[in-house]
């Protein structure tokens, strides 16, 4: 606007714009870059602390052998597979059924206790176990089998077949599981000749990949949820044949894999119709499999982990970790050691059996030997070895027992040579290994000897097992120092760039990027060389060396810039408090109660922001600023409280909360009054987006296309999905197939997506700005203005007079100046909510529309009260994203991850694009909020605004920067407490959020939002010229 | 509002200076007896408080809108009334006519009440509901937090400001200069947001449940901003934009 005076020639404007075009796209390509390698610096600090954090296990590589026995065998001759490598042999074939999710109380008889007067669909509708151990206790027992947790399938195979252990390492790794590299039982099967044969979930099949006969196994996948049959028919109709007499000599051990009870649990929850007609088929399987069975054929039907209240596990909870094991034969062979034990237990609290006794038992039961790693203990009941139901003969079971103390003894010996272990460790379990040692060798014949004997070495083994489990829950503490002082380093920086600049980021952007990229290779190449001596790890060092190298040369890049530097402490009310609330919550994060509890707390501090900017849109001079900011601060109060009915109580919750996200505490589906929101969202969403486009005047063009048209038929499409979805739930349409009604729903969820991201992203590149310029005759005398007049009211239409002086001419006016950058770029979260509605369930679609909304209402109240340049904007949108996080269905823990939403687009399970679902529905409010962080700069300001893109960089930083103070804190929280009681229930599992939503949200808020700031910034630039 | 602001720049001042307390003896003396009275009232009241919230809020509120109200009558000059100019030293107190005096006290301290009660009570009411107070139980816990919250806050405003919109708008805005009254206000209302924060605590204690916590901030916030606002931070304002 300085050249007013000389005006230049029109050669030399389009020159000069080109030139500023130009460089816009230059330095937007550096922001994005430098955002980039903020991200890379939050991957490597998190990488190094995860590593050290997330226990770690050393895998020895030892196998058992038929022929070694652990110990001296005094009265057998090993080395015989026909015999029994180890023991005599009771079996040669057996039958393994998995009932996926297969809790303990589905199997025993209701009681009715306090609360809980009437039995449920999941009660009393499985009652062969139960029935056959208490008729026929010699050929039947059934006990409770709890798991180790992370209570995931992947994770529970491990356990039953190598008879170790779990690592936290592999409890992320449930979609691509990989093969068992460790002594397993089914290892020993297949090398020992014996045909194995699988049918059901094909996770086996990634575990034991190539052990299983080829002609008779068949695999099925195991993710689809949705499907309650598919899997269980299957299985039936492969398992049966095996059974007939004729194909006898086919097979040694045949396992079979039922999903059906976990995926209605999932589905539906346990306490639904669904549930009980599963577990009746589940029954009349049983019953049909003891009919067929033979005498030397042992059967074993057992869970691998329970589930919770709402049907999902993965968690420690005790109603996830209480399966079922019930072990029968014909033979007759089992026993009780007296008559407490003679029927089975009412409660999975009394006389458990831990997963891991599995594989000992079934190893010996076999005649195979117990695989190398195994740390559980033969089960008294398979090895009762005498004809009197409830006397056992205490010399087969202290035989057994002292074999399998061996076995852990050599693997302890082993172990402590190779991680170079003090003895310490091993004192005590050493100890008592001596102590049964000597009762053993000092045996007389009687019962009483013999029974001490048994009973002291399982002292050994159990005292054994607690030490493994502590010696486990060891944490590399150098590699989470390092992870923790590369975070906190990351942190400074973004302190820096988000709040300590005085002036253009843009410009100050590249040379920063410059020196952060030469630090990360020299830090890189120096922790390599020092990796590649042999005192440290090669991976760590090298990470640690990128990670501090680079950020101490941002650092220093800063130096020579420090004219435009200042202190990055919060200077105004509204900093103070933005402080205030993300320091109250860091601080917080360190109680489990406050993670607890966190959606209240959001929701607190939401409304506190939204008094206090309703109290200051109140006190604005400005008429027209007043009404507007007070208004939206009242949409926005009632839109969050209102969102924050819809709530997924977490367990720890349950006394205080109710849930609402689903049709009842105890399901996974919606009600079907919720069925209303999306449509309800179709019909109110578009509209209320379209009234603040209206409002300055610029609902035309796209907009009218993208909003009005593209959007709501969107969204109809999306509640015409979740109808289709509930009438195959309900079976409200009985004369259409469920395969048509899924090949419907998928069609439809397909055409969404397509919409959302080619249609919408296509509008969003292509679009001009929303403009109407309509000409109006002028008046008689030409006019003079020369400049477009800046009104700083942005609610009236906006009037500009172009004009090249000389010729008289008609007056064009613009409707839409006022707000052409702040809608121009709205088209983009727009073209989001789409995708992001599609992937909840109903009651989190109407969560997430309020939040869109509640998005509306800021920007506006910002605009109120001239608050672009505060921090406010960017930490209220934090705020917003992770409350709707919670108010989308989940919580801070395993449980509430809805797998489910992998089959909304999709038949089968499809890499990548099933885990990129469920990202998108776990941390939907967090991605929309952060898309919407550089509307905050560019809402209702004029064209040719200048330094946008450096106050852009600055609001997402600071927007960055509230999810990266909540990392450090939970991650040091995470640290510090990790001997805590809830480590694994409630610090973990917030930590792992708040990591991965940093790395989601930067990556979002540099790929999406800021690589989307270039075309609509652009495309403004090329209507109105460029600033300087 | 221009209109608006160029009578609020003609009236040059005036609203945005603090207000005094009357500097008369007996005002002197309750305005230091009303904090002691007001944190009484919490440790007096407490185990009955957490025994039985509602029956207990619900007694307490006529007491405390008594002292309220003496503080009101005694200590504050009310709408209109031109801050006294009577203090300067040797100059003798015009004794007008009291009877009017007490009436022309009385009734404006009876509106503020009515004002507490019917305006802010419901107005704070929605407040707390919309701050996460529970939705569908606790109400009367609610109404009365509400209450007192307005007891403490409003009355001694509406006696001192009366219903001049510009300064209430001030008021909500912060940017009133802080004074005895207004500290009170603001003190009370950040008192009840601190005392949120114990509740979700596993403590297992008895107190923590709703509005305990909540009631105890409330009191010790006013009485707290009561005395920053009436000697620490008198006359300051508050830069929110």
């Amino acid at each position: 606007m300085a050249d007013a005076a000389a005006i230049p020639s029109k050669a030399d404007v389009k020159a000069q714009n080109k030139q500023r075009s130009l460089q816009f796209r230059a330095q937007h390509g550096l922001v994005v870059a430098f955002f980039l390698l903020i991200l890379v610096f939050h991957v490597l600090s998190i990488y190094l602390f995860l590593s050290g954090f997330l226990l770690s296990r050393l895998v020895l590589q030892d196998r058992s052998e038929c022929a070694v026995p652990p110990i001296d065998l005094s009265n057998y001759t090993p080395g015989s597979q026909e015999r029994g490598c180890w023991h005599p042999k009771s079996f040669d074939k057996a039958v393994v059924i998995l009932v996926d999710a297969l809790r303990y109380d589905f199997t025993v008889p209701f009681q009715a206790s306090a609360g809980d007067a009437e039995p449920h669909y999941f009660h009393n509708n499985l009652p062969v176990l139960y029935e056959t151990a208490v008729k026929e206790p010699k050929n039947a027992f059934l006990r409770p089998f709890i798991a180790d947790p992370p209570t995931t399938t992947l994770q529970r195979l491990k356990g039953l077949t190598t008879g170790t252990l779990p690592t936290l390492i592999d409890a992320g790794s449930n979609f691509a599981g990989t093969a068992i590299d460790e002594d397993n039982l089914i290892e020993q099967l297949y090398l020992a000749g014996k045909k194995v044969v699988h049918i059901g979930d094909d996770t086996w099949h990634s575990l034991f990949p190539g052990y299983f006969e080829p002609n008779l196994t068949r695999p099925y996948d195991s993710f689809n949820v949705w499907d309650l049959h598919t899997v269980d028919n299957g299985v039936n109709e492969h398992l049966f044949p095996l059974l007939e007499p004729s194909m006898a000599g086919r097979w040694d051990v045949a396992i079979g894999h039922y999903l059906g009870v976990d995926h209605a649990g999932h589905r539906y929850g346990p306490d639904h119709p669904a549930m009980a007609e599963k577990l009746r088929q589940m029954d009349e399987v049983f019953r049909r499999m003891i009919e067929k069975l033979d005498e030397d054929t042992l059967l074993v039907v057992m869970g691998d982990h329970g589930m919770d209240v709402k049907g999902d596990h993965g968690g420690e909870s005790d109603m996830e970790v209480e399966a079922a094991l019930w072990m029968y034969s014909k033979k007759g062979i089992f026993g009780r050691d007296g008559e407490g034990s003679l029927a089975p237990t009412a409660t999975a609290k009394e006389r458990p059996v831990a997963q891991i006794d599995l594989v000992p038992t079934l190893s010996l039961l076999l005649g195979m030997p117990i695989p190398f790693n195994n740390l559980g203990r033969p089960i008294a009941e398979a090895f009762h070895g005498s004809s009197k139901l409830l006397q056992p003969d205490y010399r087969n079971l202290a035989e057994v027992s002292r074999l399998t103390s061996a076995q852990i003894h050599r693997y302890q010996g082993e172990y402590a040579k190779v991680r170079k272990l003090d003895e310490d460790a091993t004192s005590a379990p050493a100890k008592l290994w001596r102590a049964a040692n000597e009762k053993w060798s000092t045996l007389s014949s009687s019962e009483k000897a013999l029974k001490q004997a048994y009973e002291a070495f399982t002292l050994y083994q159990a005292e054994n097992l607690s030490i493994c489990k502590a010696l486990w829950a060891r944490f590399d503490l150098v590699s989470m120092s390092m992870g923790l002082i590369a975070l906190v380093g990351t942190f400074a920086v973004i302190v820096m760039y988000a709040q300590g600049v005085n002036g253009d980021r843009a410009a100050l952007t590249p040379p920063l990027l410059g020196w952060g990229l030469m630090g990360t290779a020299a830090g890189a190449v120096a922790g390599a060389a020092l990796g590649a001596l042999p005192i440290a790890a090669m991976p760590t060092l090298t990470a640690f060396g990128a990670a501090t190298g680079g950020i101490v040369a941002v650092l220093l890049g800063f130096w020579p810039a420090r004219p435009i530097l200042t202190w990055p402490f919060p200077k105004t009310f509204w900093g103070w408090l933005c402080f205030m609330s993300t320091a109250l919550l860091c601080v917080g994060f360190g109680a489990n109660s406050w993670i607890i509890w966190e959606d209240e707390q959001l929701l607190f501090l939401l409304s506190t922001f939204a008094v206090l900017m309703l109290g200051a849109s109140l006190g604005q001079a400005d008429r027209q600023d007043q009404i507007l900011g007070a208004v939206n601060a009242l949409s926005f109060l009632v839109a969050t409280r209102i969102s924050s009915l819809s709530r997924l109580c977490r367990e720890e919750q349950a006394r205080n909360c109710r849930s609402s996200y689903y049709a009842s505490a105890t399901s996974s589906t919606s009600a079907a009054w919720q069925l209303a929101i999306p449509f309800a969202v179709a019909l109110l969403l578009p509209t209320a987006v379209k009234y603040f486009f209206v409002r300055t005047k610029n609902y035309h063009g796209s907009a009218v296309i993208w909003i009005g048209i593209a959007l709501r038929l969107g969204l109809i499409m999306v509640a015409s999905f979740w109808a289709l979805d509930s009438a195959d739930d309900g079976d409200w349409l009985p004369q259409v197939s469920k395969d048509t009604l899924k090949t419907a729903r998928v069609i439809l969820a397909q055409i969404v997506l397509a919409v959302a991201f080619a249609a919408g992203y296509a509008t969003y590149v292509w679009a001009s700005p929303m403009l109407a310029v309509k000409t109006e005759e002028a008046p008689e005398k030409p006019q003079s203005t020369s400049k477009p007049i800046n009104n700083e009211d942005p609610n009236a239409p906006i009037l500009t007079t172009i004009n090249e002086a000389p010729q008289p001419r008609s007056k064009l006016i613009i409707y839409g100046y006022a707000n052409t950058h702040g809608t121009r770029y709205f088209l983009l979260p727009c073209a989001w909510i789409l995708a992001l509605i599609l992937v909840q369930k109903p009651m989190g679609q109407g969560a997430l529309a309020l939040c869109f909304i509640s998005i509306l209402n800021l920007l506006e109240i910002i605009d109120a009260n001239n608050l672009r340049r505060s921090p406010l904007g960017p930490i209220v949108l934090a705020l917003l994203g992770m409350f709707h996080f919670f108010k989308t269905g989940h919580q801070a823990a395993l449980v509430t991850i809805q797998w489910d939403v992998a089959f909304i687009p999709l038949k089968t399970l499809q890499y990548p694009w099933a885990p990129l679902m469920v990202v998108l529905n776990t941390y939907g409010p967090q991605i929309l909020c952060a898309i919407a962080v550089p509307t905050i700069t560019l809402w209702k300001v004029p064209p040719k605004h200048p330094g946008l893109l450096g106050r852009i960089a600055g609001q997402m930083a600071t927007h960055v920067l509230f999810y990266a103070a909540i990392a450090v804190a939970t991650v040091a929280e995470a640290a510090w407490l990790r001997r805590h009681l809830m480590l694994y229930r409630v610090f973990m599992p917030r930590m792992l959020v708040a990591v991965s939503v940093l790395v989601l949200v930067e990556f979002v808020g540099a790929v999406v939002a800021i690589v989307g700031v270039r075309w609509s910034v652009v495309s403004v630039g090329d209507v109105f010229g460029w600033p300087e | 509002m221009s209109s608006q602001q160029s009578t609020k720049s003609a009236d040059p001042q005036k609203p945005l200076k603090h207000v005094d307390i009357l500097q008369n003896q007996a005002s002197l003396l309750f305005a230091n007896l009303h904090p002691v009275l007001l944190l009484s009232v919490v440790p007096i009241s407490f185990k009955s408080l957490v025994n039985d919230p509602v029956n207990t809020l619900l007694g307490l509120a006529p007491t405390v809108a008594l002292v309220q109200a003496i503080y009101c009558i005694v200590c504050l000059p009310s709408t209109g009334q031109t801050p006294p100019p009577a203090h300067k030293p040797g100059q003798k107190k015009k004794s007008g006519k009291p009877v009017q005096d007490i009436w022309a006290k009385v009734v404006p301290a009876l509106l503020s009440f009515l004002l507490t009660l019917f305006l802010t009570t419901p107005l704070l009411y929605i407040t707390t509901i919309l701050f996460g107070a529970p939705l569908i139980s606790h109400h009367l816990h609610t109404i009365l937090l509400a209450l007192h919250l307005a007891l403490l806050t409003t009355p001694q405003l509406f006696y001192v400001h009366g219903l001049d919109l510009s300064t209430w708008l001030r008021l909500v805005s912060l940017q009133q200069p802080v004074d005895e009254m207004y500290g009170m206000s603001l003190g009370a209302l950040v008192g009840g947001w601190l005392g949120a924060i114990p509740i979700p605590l596993d403590w297992d204690r008895e107190w923590q449940k709703w509005p305990v916590t909540i009631v105890c901030g409330v009191y010790a916030g006013a009485v707290v901003g009561k005395v920053l606002g009436g000697y620490v931070f008198k006359g300051a304002r508050m830069k929110i934009n």
